[in-house]
């Protein structure tokens, strides 16, 4: 083999391996879709927000926060702010101190003055490296949740379709009332190797969760099948199904959720 | 003099107060036509964007309709205050963007 050859095959091969291992970090299972939110917090004198994805995905739809209420789908791109919470809107379009969700008032988020003794309210949401005693406990939460080996160790799936979870879709004062969406069509994606099997890509479970916006066309400009290719190492990297199969839905490595048609 | 005086500024606030406009199609009643105004804006982006479901049924022609709405509504809500603006410019970015997306997949078929 020719050296130069030889020298691509390594750097191929190690490019290849840190993209999987960095696909495959292990986070906890409590930590696993966390964000840390720190637009203006430090410059306000605030420890970051703490967000985690599980407790709100349990309750609503990807597609309520993310069209709705307009929350974006890379991090800090949305730019919340203390202003924004406060006028109603982002965070503030459910923690706004007034709204109630299965029975229980939603805690207000910002306020232009805080006492002393609202202080803990505060540390709700802005509190990286505290440690803050929460009112949803992730142990207690996710035990009469289906268990997946991976990800939030909850398959979200299996949990919506037995209606152990029932994700709100609209939002009075906010959401727009819609028709629901009918897309049932799926999706046949080719692995590109002749040892991995084909993805077969359900519309129709991914529209439980998402409108058409969440994924078109930021995250998947395509009009036409097979007209973009991208690989294994892109996802890896958060592009394409790596928006969300990295840091929120079920996680890479979990292979056999997508690569489910069999080799040809 | 004084009793003119009050009753041309009776007048001059009940103008103000009930020139608002009844829409008889959703059996709403503003009561001020200013408000009303400001309105108009929110409805239209609803209207709009409640569509985004729908996109892949529409029709080129009707997806080019919703387009031409999107980019009418732009620069109305540029004249919000900056938060507004801000969300709202993203919401309705969204839905722009999905009914080009859906046209773009029409011309491609």
């Amino acid at each position: 083999m020719h050296p130069f050859s030889q020298l691509f095959t390594f750097f191929f091969i190690l490019l290849f391996s840190a993209g999987a291992v960095s696909a495959m970090t292990v986070v906890s299972p409590d930590r696993y879709g966390r964000v840390v939110i720190n637009n203006y917090s430090s410059r306000s004198g605030l420890v970051p927000v703490v967000f985690d994805h599980w407790l709100h995905r349990a309750k609503f739809t990807c597609r309520l926060c993310h069209v709705d209420v307009g929350f974006a789908m890379e991090a800090g791109a949305t730019k919340i702010s203390a202003a924004t919470n406060m006028r109603g809107f982002h965070c503030g379009s459910c923690h706004n101190g007034n709204r109630v969700f299965e029975g229980r008032k939603i805690f207000g988020s910002c306020s232009g003055s805080v006492l002393p003794e609202e202080a803990e309210r505060c540390e709700r949401c802005h509190s990286l490296g505290k440690e803050v005693k929460k009112e949803y406990e992730f142990n207690t939460f996710i035990n009469r949740l289906p268990k997946n080996a991976l990800g939030n160790s909850i398959d979200w799936e299996e949990a919506e379709t037995k209606g152990l979870i029932k994700p709100a879709d609209f939002l009075e004062g906010i959401s727009i009332k819609r028709t629901p969406m009918k897309m049932d069509k799926d999706v046949s994606i080719e692995s590109g190797v002749a040892w991995m099997s084909d993805v077969l890509f359900s519309h129709k479970k991914h529209a439980v969760w998402n409108g058409c916006e969440v994924c078109h066309p930021e995250i998947f400009p395509i009009t036409k099948k097979g007209a973009i290719k991208f690989s294994m190492l892109q996802i890896s990297s958060g592009e394409y199904c790596g928006v969300c199969h990295t840091s929120v839905a079920f996680p890479l490595n979990d292979c056999q959720r997508c690569h489910t048609k069999p080799v040809q | 003099m004084t009793k003119l005086r009050v009753c041309l500024i009776s007048i001059a606030t009940a103008t103000i107060l009930f020139s608002g406009t009844q829409d008889i199609e959703k059996q709403t009643f503003s009561w001020c036509g200013v408000v009303h105004a400001q309105d108009d804006w929110k409805n239209e982006f609803d209207d709009v964007c409640s569509k985004t479901q729908d996109a892949v049924i529409f029709s080129p022609d009707e997806l080019r309709n919703l387009i031409a709405r999107c980019d009418k509504l732009k620069p109305l809500i540029e004249k919000l205050d900056e938060t507004q603006r801000k969300v709202f410019l993203k919401r309705l970015q969204r839905c722009r963007d999905l009914f080009f997306f859906a046209l773009e997949s029409k011309e491609k078929e």
